[in-house]
């Protein structure tokens, strides 16, 4: 059972880390926006997988949370962006694919590395997922630092945050009910008002390019 | 725990009132204010409660939520105090009218939602739901600095919401790392994230963990307490939101993160000694104390030039809080004082702003001619700032340099001092520009002064008390702060 278990949660990270990747190589927003969607659906069922052989009906209901909000309404609430600030198509990064690629491998090591004592340690059936949780949330500040268009950015953040809900829910088995509804909350705040900005900025620049934000030095 | 409510429900009620006030009143903003006042009395209540030797500890068997030591009723009464002032000289108030109506309700809404989550980041006990506080200040703050939607704003506000979004997520990372292995060793149960629970436990968790963990804390605490090189959206957030944001921004919002990491740091040193704890934050202490010095050097704008002189700030108390329980001492006196000194002069620097219509140094001339209750504060805020007796951050800087003396650090207390001198010699030649000469043309001269002028004469007041006798409460709060962090 317990093979099993474990080959089902790393099926699930190694997923989440290949759609962070996707965000690399592809170009566009609605690219992004379905591997983010993706994304979010594997979280979910990563989080269902503990539930389940973990015995622990609570994270139930975090999968279900996870689905509605970070699967369904957020992505809805992209496109919705979209469809407004009316992105061009290219999405050009600060860096181009092949060394945003060779940059993500080497974060993957990195995260490897890291993880060594806390795999020492851990004596759960997930612990193969937490290098893969912790090169997500390398690659995902990677996404983040290399990308012009605000919106890129966001999503950038929001696989941050799917990368930490992953750490927490393979390290730990979820962290207690009440924070993850603090999280959850913060999260859907955070992005909300991540979305005025966003459309603020529209508004103000005419582009969502953060290149054009260079008005403040020193 | 009655009157942890009186701290925590009035900026509550201030928020919905606000909410609920539509359009703006003035009766409405008032009573914000006096919301404030009530809030600002519970902190100080508390406080004299937790001098008395009776801390709030809330132990419902679930957990318990709350959780008020010394430490949190020093940072509580600072935050408190700052909003009464930030709510006080906020815009809504004044007969003359200043910005639209909407506007005074916006700023009023989203000043108390930040004061409330300051608030109850310095009293909750779960490490993990002050995480949340803390990234919900991040919100609340970031919908304030973009109040007056120009260019600039909405790039700071952008900025700030990003890289500390990004920053205290790491910082969730690392709480979620020390759970991990609280839990590996001991077991879920209640409570299994409350901070006295975790340092209890401290001593038998895995070390390389717990240094793993800390690392993230402090680099995601640190982006939010504007430690180098993790400042970078600071100096912009502070100088382009409405200055009784960049008081409460300034003065207090840095405190609450720089408080999250010492309760942490009292984890980990309780797990594998102070050591690595020590060196990591003397690391980051003196790169923003230096980044901090040498960008008071080279300003031009002066409310940019608050914003760095609060990044050297930080970093002194960083460093404080690195050198023992002498320095700790000397850390949150001087957190105490800066949140006084920073918090007055951003509020008159947006008192100057408004009159001049400037923010460059070179175009604010004849300031004690023109604005002769501005002039002669805001100097004193600066001379404050620099360290100069009476004002309390002499005491405080003092301290501090003592206690690296007294720890063997002499090339540390070398380097503090060198960038004392030359944040002194910056900040005096900035503002000796600013206060003399003839006043540009086009601008008035003189000015009424009135309750804001008294209001704002209160907190220099306070820093010469603080700078000439430190009274018997704070000194016994400030001593209990640091016992209940040392092992």
């Amino acid at each position: 059972m317990t093979g099993l278990f474990s080959q089902l949660v790393m099926l699930g990270s190694s997923g989440m880390l290949l759609t962070a990747l996707i965000v690399l190589w592809r170009r566009g927003l609605p690219a992004y926006i379905a591997a983010y969607r993706w994304q979010s659906w594997l979280l979910a069922a990563v989080v269902a997988t503990i539930a389940h052989f973990g015995d622990d009906t609570s994270l139930y209901w975090v999968a279900g949370a996870l689905l509605v909000l970070k699967g369904i309404a957020i992505p809805a609430l992209l496109g919705a962006m979209r469809r407004r600030v009316g992105v061009t198509p290219q999405v050009t990064p600060f860096v181009n694919t092949e060394t945003s690629l060779l940059v993500a491998s080497l974060l993957v090591v990195f995260a490897y590395l890291l993880a060594r004592p806390w795999m020492a340690v851990s004596h759960l059936p997930t612990r193969e997922g937490l290098p893969l949780a912790m090169a997500l949330l390398f690659v995902s500040l990677f996404i983040i630092v290399s990308r012009k268009k605000a919106v890129t950015q966001v999503i950038g953040f929001l696989m941050l945050e799917n990368a930490i809900a992953l750490l927490a829910a393979v390290g730990t088995y979820g962290v207690p009910l009440l924070v993850e509804l603090g999280v959850f909350l913060d999260a859907l705040m955070g992005f909300l008002v991540m979305q005025i900005f966003v459309y603020h900025i529209h508004e103000t620049f005419d582009t969502i390019d953060v290149d054009e934000l260079t008005r403040l030095r020193h | 725990m009655l009157i942890l409510a009186g701290v925590l429900v009035p900026p509550l009620l201030a928020l919905l009132l606000a909410l609920a006030v539509r359009p703006y009143r003035r009766a409405a903003g008032w009573l914000g204010v006096a919301l404030a006042g009530v809030s600002l009395l519970s902190a100080v209540a508390l406080a004299v409660r937790v001098v008395a030797g009776l801390p709030i500890v809330d132990s419902a068997p679930s957990g318990g939520a709350w959780r008020v030591d010394a430490l949190s009723a020093l940072l509580a009464v600072s935050i408190a105090f700052v909003s009464l002032l930030a709510s006080l000289l906020g815009p809504g108030l004044a007969a003359d009218g200043d910005g639209p109506p909407a506007q005074s309700r916006r700023f009023r809404i989203y000043m108390n939602a930040f004061a409330l989550t300051m608030l109850t980041a310095v009293t909750i006990q779960n490490v993990a739901l002050m995480w949340v506080a803390i990234e919900a200040t991040t919100i609340a703050s970031a919908m304030a600095i973009s109040l007056n939607r120009t260019k600039a704003s909405v790039e700071a506000s952008w900025k700030y919401l990003l890289v500390c979004s990004v920053g205290i997520a790491l910082a969730f990372a690392g709480t979620v790392l020390a759970y991990f292995d609280f839990v590996s060793t001991g077991g879920q149960g209640p409570g299994s994230l409350n901070w006295s629970v975790l340092r209890t436990a401290a001593p038998s968790l895995h070390p390389e963990l717990l240094r793993l963990a800390f690392a993230f804390i402090v680099v995601g605490y640190g982006t939010k307490a504007g430690l180098a090189p993790m400042h970078t959206w600071l100096p912009d957030a502070h100088s382009e939101a409405p200055s009784p944001i960049s008081a409460m921004m300034s003065g207090v919002l840095l405190a609450v993160a720089l408080y999250a990491i010492a309760r942490w740091k009292a984890v980990i040193d309780a797990s594998i000694g102070p050591l690595f704890t020590t060196s990591v934050l003397i690391a980051f202490g003196i790169a923003s104390a230096v980044v901090g010095t040498f960008s008071l050097v080279i300003q031009r704008h002066y409310k940019r030039m608050l914003a760095y002189s609060s990044v050297e700030h930080v970093g002194l108390v960083a460093i404080g809080l690195a050198l023992g329980p002498l320095g700790m001492f000397a850390a949150w006196l001087h957190v105490v004082n800066h949140a006084l000194a920073k918090s007055t002069g951003f509020l008159l620097a947006g008192r100057i702003l408004h009159r001049y219509d400037t923010t460059q140094i070179s175009e604010v001339t004849g300031l004690l001619k023109v604005m002769p209750w501005t002039g002669p504060l805001f100097a004193a805020c600066v001379l404050a700032l620099v360290g100069l007796p009476p004002f309390g951050l002499f005491v405080s800087e003092f301290l501090l340099i003592r206690a690296a003396v007294m720890g063997g650090r002499m090339w540390l207390a070398a380097i503090v001092l060198l960038l004392l001198l030359t944040a002194f010699i910056a900040l005096l030649s900035h503002l000796n520009r600013m206060l003399y000469g003839d006043a540009p043309a086009g601008v008035t001269s003189g000015e009424r002064g009135g309750w804001p002028a008294i209001a704002l004469a209160v907190p220099v007041l306070l820093l010469i008390v603080l700078g000439v006798i430190l009274p018997g409460p704070i000194s016994t709060l400030l001593h209990q702060s640091v016992a209940s962090l040392m092992p």
